[in-house]
């Protein structure tokens, strides 16, 4: 009983700390060097020599640049609390110009406690904004723009960005405008006139090696003494997790989940899973719960799928390699049941079906998405008669054949027999 | 016993108010998904506030036990989904598989039983959502507190993202106050690539975690697309995922046996026809509505349902069923006609040893009615469109049939190399299209030349029968316009140059051959 509630517990602590961007990336506070630090040296030299600035974040998803973002504000808002203000943009919500202005504008005025009217017009806001943006330049206040997804800003006129950019150049204001982008090229996308106004500075984010991605494993299970769990269970559990990271096979797990991807986000999500298939009896984490893991990220979907078809299905699938083979440059339905006729003729299997229920069968590889329709929908016709092309390569379908226990034989002599044909 | 009495598949219906024994539903065939899911949804709620008292310790285990009695063979799943969805605060979830393999089922039986309760369940139906703007709409109304429910009616329903995200956040912000869960679930998110700007909405739908940041909030989606349909060119956070694997034949003849009243009936029925309908489809849907008919045929011998076979009795029955068998493989769905139903009451045994059912070639009639017009009109279409126009001349000559007296010939290597390329061609690109006024000519031709044969078969000259004949060429148009109703012609684009509307034949030759047995 008790035993299960710690476990529970421990698990609740455990998941909350994976799922809270902050504390997995507050190692980086002690580490010198690092994006984080050379992202607070520069906030912090602007904010207090009272000039503009701007900078570009760039990395692929998952790395942690949102987060290293919100850790530098938060540090900056506890040592300056009322000289800067924060304004956030997200590009998948704000690309449009109007919506942007507006946006920012709201947050001006949440900010700094005035009321925002939703009925003010576009050029109202701008002229809202640029006011504000001199104001808080004349009282040392600095505004903060962190604009996240910025390659989406950099769609269309790109007039957000040159009015911003351009107010900043041209006011006394203050402000400092934090680009994020998975895009490496964002910079490249900026017009001339934008990017004449942006200062060339860029902080690049890269996936992780192994041993900091051990050190990051390790800072996240391991627990700290002195929370709310026993202290005996505490040390039972890190000196078992120790023991576990010193195994070489949990070296490989790490090395097999790197090599498809090494990001940051990758590794909470294999943490979290492991974290949840704790046994609950025990308490602790073992290597089983490391390895299930593993084994579920690593599915190919589109070979359980093949396992999943009927017979009919397979057949089907077989007809259309054929006619791949014999190189038909398309091929559709009806084609498909003269050479699934032609094989039924030549092998007399009893697998033998009229048309409408091939063409349910044929359906339900559309549906999972198998197969698809060569052309884009614009002439009104049958479904029998529009060319249909394999999504899968021969490889996999040959795998599936083989794994597929309740196969007929004559099916699996059917595709190989292409092959020396 | 709360189990389903029916003798079919448990369907979400059967199966959701079979575990809540609180609802008081009927239990009938025609009750539709949706009032089960809104009947499921509120009961998560409800049920966390009337079990929030009870213990834990033993309470885990028998809800673990009720769950995976409610969903048989999905055992690994409905465990995946108890560990990672509660406690919060927990990374979005992505549950893909199949169609009819249980997900959005398994989905909401799980949110019944893990443990915290949650504090709301807000389900978004993609598949019946029209637009954006309705998904907005019915997301916000489920999460807004029921007392103004009349005053967010009146608030306006957000258009864009950023209103729709803005408007989000603080419906959550006030329901998360109180430090409970609330689900988000995404049913059918495939359909959303369909949509207009569909691309954007699903990459903004699966970036929700990140833009609200509100670690109280989960979210699931349930999609029967696998992961990598959702993949986009900038990389996208990925939920995490579980699989649901389509049903072995062994689950499948449990589900199906399940709460049948005859179980050692139906499992010498199952023995004998599950294995080849499963060879066709592995769908449970659709192999329990196959099954269903056939099941009444089998009993068809036996006088009472409630007996229990012994080895001679399945003998007798499996040769009964093996005939009806072999034509259900071929068949997508029946629709009893009345004249069927009829014959199965009276005729019994005979009826079924004078009709060859294992013979496939032969052609069997036509299971519904067409007036003689209709049919020479659709044979028509079908004529037309299947041949090139400038046939017409050779094929449609005034002497009613081709022409004799040129002489064939010999055809050629080349020729005949012509001849499967054409063949191939016309498998290839279907039926052509024909306009009206060649239509109705072949329709005048061929009406013209029966009307002549039919006066040399019949001696007497009867009034009625000749009057009826030319009865065919009145009212063609309006025969066409029922055709084309019930599509068995459609109409396509009309000719630019001409501006009249073009036709094109949909049936194929076995219901062209069917139609001319007159």
């Amino acid at each position: 009983m008790a035993a299960a509630s710690v476990a529970s517990q421990a698990q609740a602590v455990l998941r909350a700390r994976l799922c809270d961007p902050g504390f997995v990336h507050s190692a980086l506070r002690s580490s010198p060097d690092t994006n984080y630090s050379k992202l607070k040296y520069l906030v912090a030299s602007s904010i207090s020599e009272a000039c503009n600035n701007s900078v570009l974040l760039l990395g692929p998803r998952g790395c942690g640049k949102a987060a290293v973002a919100d850790m530098v504000l938060e540090d900056l808002k506890k040592e300056h609390s009322d000289a800067i203000s924060v304004i956030r943009l997200n590009g998948m919500l704000h690309s449009d110009d109007n919506c942007a202005t507006k946006e920012i504008a709201r947050q001006l005025c949440l900010e700094h406690q005035l009321s925002f009217s939703k009925m003010a017009s576009s050029d109202d806001n701008t002229e809202f904004i640029i006011d504000m943006l001199r104001e808080c330049g004349l009282a040392h206040k600095t505004i903060l723009f962190i604009l996240e997804e910025f390659d989406l800003f950099a769609q269309g006129k790109q007039r957000l960005l040159y009015s911003l950019l351009d107010a900043m150049q041209s006011l006394t204001s203050q402000a400092v405008v934090i680009g994020l982008s998975c895009r490496l090229d964002a910079d490249q996308l900026l017009e001339k006139r934008v990017r004449s106004r942006f200062s060339h500075r860029k902080l690049l984010f890269v996936p992780s090696s192994l041993d900091d991605i051990q050190r990051l494993v390790e800072h996240l299970l391991i627990m700290a003494k002195g929370s709310s769990l026993p202290a005996k269970y505490i040390t039972d559990y890190n000196s078992r997790l120790t023991n576990i990271f010193s195994d070489k096979k949990f070296k490989g797990i790490l090395n097999s989940l790197m090599d498809a991807d090494a990001t940051t986000s990758n590794i909470l999500r294999f943490l979290f899973r492991a974290v949840s298939y704790m046994d609950m009896e025990s308490g602790f984490l073992s290597m089983e719960s490391f390895l299930n893991a593993l084994s579920v990220m690593q599915r190919q979907p589109k070979m359980d799928s093949l396992q999943d078809l009927s017979i009919l299905e397979l057949y089907i699938l077989v007809c259309m390699h054929r006619l791949e083979d014999k190189e038909q440059s398309s091929y559709n339905f009806t084609s498909i049941m003269k050479e699934y006729r032609s094989i039924q003729d030549a092998y007399k299997t009893s697998d033998k079906y009229a048309s409408t229920v091939c063409f349910r069968a044929f359906e339900h590889l559309l549906d999972r998405e198998l197969i698809s329709f060569g052309d884009i929908r614009g002439r009104n016709q049958a479904l029998e008669y529009r060319p249909v092309k394999l999504l899968i390569s021969s490889r996999e379908l040959a795998q599936s054949l083989k794994l597929n226990t309740t196969c007929p034989a004559v099916l699996q002599k059917l595709f190989d027999r292409e092959r020396y044909m | 016993m709360s189990q389903p009495v029916t003798p079919r598949r448990t369907t979400r219906s059967s199966a959701g108010s079979a575990s809540d024994p609180a609802s008081s539903t009927p239990q009938s065939k025609s009750r539709p998904k949706s009032t089960l899911r809104r009947q499921l949804i509120p009961a998560a709620a409800a049920a966390a506030k009337e079990e929030e008292e009870e213990e834990e310790g033993e309470n885990d285990q028998s809800t673990v036990n009720v769950l995976l009695e409610a969903l048989p063979g999905r055992r690994a799943q409905a465990l995946d989904l108890l560990r990672l969805l509660a406690p919060a605060p927990a990374l979005p979830l992505l549950l893909y598989g199949g169609a009819a393999t249980g997900k959005t089922r398994a989905l909401l039986l799980a949110l019944r039983h893990i443990h915290p309760r949650p504090h709301r369940v807000a389900y978004a139906a993609l598949r019946s959502l029209p637009s954006p703007r309705a998904l907005f709409a019915s997301l916000l109304s489920q999460l807004s507190p029921p007392s103004s429910s009349s005053a967010s009616s009146r608030q306006r329903v957000p258009d864009k993202p950023s209103d729709f995200v803005a408007a989000l956040r603080d419906a959550l912000a006030s329901l998360c106050t109180q430090g409970d869960a609330v689900y988000l679930v995404f049913d059918n998110l495939e359909v959303v690539r369909s949509w207009d700007k569909g691309t954007q909405l699903i990459a903004l739908i699966l970036r929700l975690h990140d833009l609200l940041r509100l670690p109280q909030v989960v979210l699931v989606y349930v999609s029967s697309a696998t992961p990598d349909a959702y993949y986009s060119m900038t990389g996208s956070i990925e939920p995490n995922h579980i699989y649901f694997p389509d049903y072995t034949v062994d689950e499948v003849r449990d589900i199906l046996m399940r709460g049948h009243p005859n179980p050692k009936l139906y499992s010498s029925f199952l023995s004998v026809a599950l294995k080849p309908l499963f060879r066709v489809t592995r769908r449970v849907d659709e192999l329990g509505a196959a099954l269903e008919p056939l099941f009444r045929r089998y009993c068809e011998p036996l006088g009472d349902s409630k007996v229990v076979p012994d080895e001679s009795i399945k003998r007798r029955l499996f040769e009964h069923i093996q005939s009806h068998l072999a034509v259900a493989l071929n068949e997508t769905f029946s629709v009893p006609t009345r004249a069927s139903v009829d014959q199965c009451n009276d005729t019994g045994g005979k009826a079924s040893t004078k009709r060859q059912f294992g013979n496939r070639d032969s052609l069997t009639e036509l299971e519904f009615h067409m007036s003689v017009s209709a049919k020479y009109l659709l044979l028509s279409a079908f004529l037309a469109s299947r041949n090139p126009a400038t046939l017409d001349a050779a094929l449609f000559d005034s002497t009613g049939g081709s022409d004799n007296h040129k002489r064939k010939r010999k055809s050629s290597q080349a020729s005949m190399n012509m001849k499967d390329t054409m063949v191939e061609e016309m498998l290839m690109k279907g039926p052509g299209t024909f306009p009206l006024e060649r239509l109705l000519a072949i329709f005048q031709c061929i009406t013209s030349v029966s009307e002549d044969s039919l006066d040399d078969v019949e001696s007497s000259a009867n009034m009625m029968n000749g009057s009826g004949m030319t009865g065919l060429m009145s009212d063609v148009l309006l025969q066409l316009s029922t055709l084309c109703n019930s599509n068995f012609i459609s109409k396509s684009r009309s000719c630019p140059l001409e501006g009249s509307a073009r036709y094109r034949s949909n049936i194929d030759e076995d219901l062209a051959l069917k139609v001319s047995t007159l």
